[in-house]
């Protein structure tokens, strides 16, 4: 364990219990982008109120934890690594609140589309699938950040231009799809929210996987170019 | 008093005995220098051994016990005796823990073993599949942060007794696992994952089953019940109206008894292990019988021919003639007028195949696998049109798993399908040898 050197046990595991709250959220918002997804795909009108409703538990998870951060500054003064994991989950959890948040707009979307009694949802296959990558990065930055692993938030980072790319191909074809027939408009710009609201979730991750290598690292990764995809990265806002 | 003290007097007296002769011989001075003397070279000895002793203790592994005289040999041969001692236990319970842990490791079922505060001792290789766990790596770690699906740090917190949890393992698409969390020894947790898969699965075919068949009956009994109704209220008076609804009425009767005796059948064959009677008969009689039959069925809109060599098949004729016509009265089913069927007997390697060849409609690939469940359609309006019971195909399993026999589809969307039945050798026997 990475926090066993303190004289306090209290301290400890009042530090362990930040880091295993954080990732209690992180799971919450993870069933709550598949839910979101699957509502898309199914019109699930319970599921969607479902998603509405975890959201607010999310909300209520990030005033916890913040709360919890501030009082181990006031009340131990944390050093070094100790004050990494503090400033780094005060972090996360605002992007994985922002994720939350996301879900909520996917599921809202959805019941706009199915609202207007619309059965043939273009691209919806694409869609889902680029929703099941931002889950799955959201899964493997969480499982990176309980076992402190370095190198797998490296790879993480690397492979959020996959969802950009899905995006990116989901409104070229959505464009075209438009043109043929007008009429589609309105849902196909919900789908557009929809698939933004996806690419933001992974970029939410990104984030969430640089705070994990400052953890362990201490270094700061942001907006810092890395040679594997050759670009510099979109600033994270 | 211990014999080292005694030896430890021995000694001392024999010193000064040696010093009190050499004083009387050469002077008192003299004396008290050569038991000096004598003392020093003990005292030395001393230190040689419990420098000796000091670095075998340092690394016992790796050398054996120094040899020693006189007390300090005493103390080496106990020492030795105790360390054999301890390795043989040692030895014992590493064994019994190697074949602990290999027990552990040959279940069946995923095991993590919790401490107090939920993090993780151990785990075995079912467990690293199942929940996504990595082994060694992973030890050390608490559970939740790494099972974070919603309600399961409640679930495992509470351990109750009999309390089991569902869990679709994110890396592994489509399994089910159930979790179980015991409590055991001082406030120690045993995790435990089944996998839940097949049970899930039987559970929703039986649903199904029931739903289908139940949707299956309606359907034509809401039709002759809607006739009746009407022919009580309302009756015709004209004969040929009367008889067109009491022909529809039939047909939708007619429907009904196929799907029971389809049920029954299938029912039957599932129950009964054995085969009722195994006889040995000629294949082509069978097969020019159910092309006959598939020629009344298809009334003259496909060409039905045969291509069969000789051959002799042992097994129940009744069972596999119901399979055959199945088979020839699907194609007939599934292939638009003008279309060819082709059924041929052949042989490969010893083995009999039997299979029907039609140029039909064809069935997409992600279809073919779940063909012969009950009630499985490929396209429901369609089917239903046409006829099928929705369990042909189950029977046709049935029958063959009977006979150690094989199905096989091959088909190619707007061609059409093979479907064949692949007979093991033994039960085969071809004239010409």
């Amino acid at each position: 364990m990475p926090h066993s050197e303190h004289l306090s046990k209290q301290y400890d595991s009042d530090l362990e219990d930040i880091r295993s709250r954080v990732l209690q959220m992180g799971g919450l918002v993870e069933s709550q982008i598949l839910a979101a997804i699957e509502c898309f795909g199914t019109g699930n009108y319970d599921l969607m109120a479902q998603v509405t409703d975890t959201d607010r538990r999310v909300n209520s998870y990030e005033v916890e934890i913040d709360d919890a951060c501030t009082h181990v500054i006031a009340k131990r003064q944390p050093a070094a690594s100790d004050l990494r994991l503090i400033m780094a989950v005060s972090k996360i959890v605002t992007d994985l609140e922002r994720t939350g948040d996301e879900a909520e707009k996917i599921a809202r979307m959805a019941k706009n589309i199915y609202d207007r009694g619309r059965l043939q949802i273009p691209r919806s296959a694409d869609v889902r699938h680029a929703g099941q990558l931002a889950v799955a990065m959201l899964r493997r930055v969480l499982d990176a950040m309980a076992r402190l692993d370095a190198g797998e938030a490296e790879r993480i980072i690397a492979e959020d231009v996959a969802i950009d790319d899905e995006f990116r191909g989901i409104v070229r074809q959505l464009v075209t799809f438009v043109m043929e027939d007008p009429r589609t408009i309105s849902t196909v710009l919900d789908i557009v929210w929809i698939a933004k609201a996806i690419e933001r979730i992974g970029d939410h991750a990104k984030n969430i996987a640089e705070q994990v290598i400052y953890i362990v690292h201490g270094t700061d990764v942001r907006h810092t170019a890395r040679e594997d995809h050759g670009e510099p990265d979109g600033a994270p806002q | 008093m211990p014999s080292v003290w005694i030896s430890l007097l021995i000694r001392l007296a024999a010193v000064a005995l040696a010093g009190l002769v050499v004083g009387a011989i050469f002077g008192a001075a003299t004396g008290a220098l050569v038991a000096c003397g004598i003392l020093l070279l003990m005292l030395l000895a001393h230190t040689a051994h419990l420098a000796r002793l000091q670095r075998w203790l340092k690394a016992p592994e790796q050398s054996d016990i120094p040899d020693a005289w006189g007390a300090w040999g005493n103390v080496f041969v106990d020492l030795y005796r105790m360390l054999r001692r301890e390795r043989k236990a040692r030895a014992r319970i590493e064994g019994d823990l190697e074949v602990f842990s290999q027990a552990a490791e040959a279940s069946p079922d995923g095991l993590v073993f919790l401490d107090a505060d939920d993090h993780i001792v151990w785990c075995n290789r079912v467990s690293e599949q199942h929940l996504g766990l990595r082994g060694e790596r992973d030890v050390g770690l608490l559970v939740t942060n790494l099972i974070r699906l919603p309600g399961f740090a409640e679930f495992i917190a509470s351990a109750m007794e009999g309390a089991s949890l569902l869990y679709r393992p994110p890396e592994r698409k489509g399994r089910v696992l159930s979790l179980e969390a015991i409590r055991f020894g001082k406030d120690r947790k045993l995790l435990i994952s089944f996998d839940v898969t097949q049970i899930e699965r039987a559970e929703t075919v039986r649903r199904d089953f029931v739903a289908n068949v139940s949707h299956e009956l309606r359907t034509p009994l809401t039709v002759i019940s809607g006739f009746i109704e009407h022919l009580v209220d309302d009756p015709p008076h004209n004969p040929r109206e009367l008889k067109h609804q009491l022909s529809i009425m039939d047909e939708q009767a007619g429907r009904m008894l196929r799907l029971v005796e389809d049920l029954l059948t299938l029912s039957r064959i599932e129950e009964e292990a054995q085969l009722p009677r195994e006889e040995e008969f000629d294949v082509r009689d069978l097969i020019y019988d159910v092309s006959a039959e598939g020629r009344r069925l298809s009334g003259g809109r496909h060409s039905i021919t045969c291509e069969v060599i000789p051959a002799f098949l042992k097994g129940s004729r009744e069972e596999l003639r119901s399979a055959f016509s199945n088979l020839v009265s699907n194609a007939v089913r599934y292939t638009p007028e003008g279309g060819r069927i082709l059924l041929r007997w052949a042989t490969r390697e010893g083995k009999g195949i039997f299979s029907v060849e039609d140029s039909g409609i064809g069935i997409p690939e992600e279809h073919i696998p779940r063909l012969t469940e009950r009630f499985y359609r490929v396209d429901r309006g369609r089917s239903r049109e046409s006829g099928g019971t929705g369990l042909g195909l189950s029977i046709v399993k049935h029958v063959l798993l009977r006979h150690q026999a094989s199905l096989e589809i091959g088909s190619i969307p707007g061609v059409g399908s093979t479907f064949s039945a692949v007979f093991p050798a033994w039960r085969v026997t071809s004239p010409q040898g």
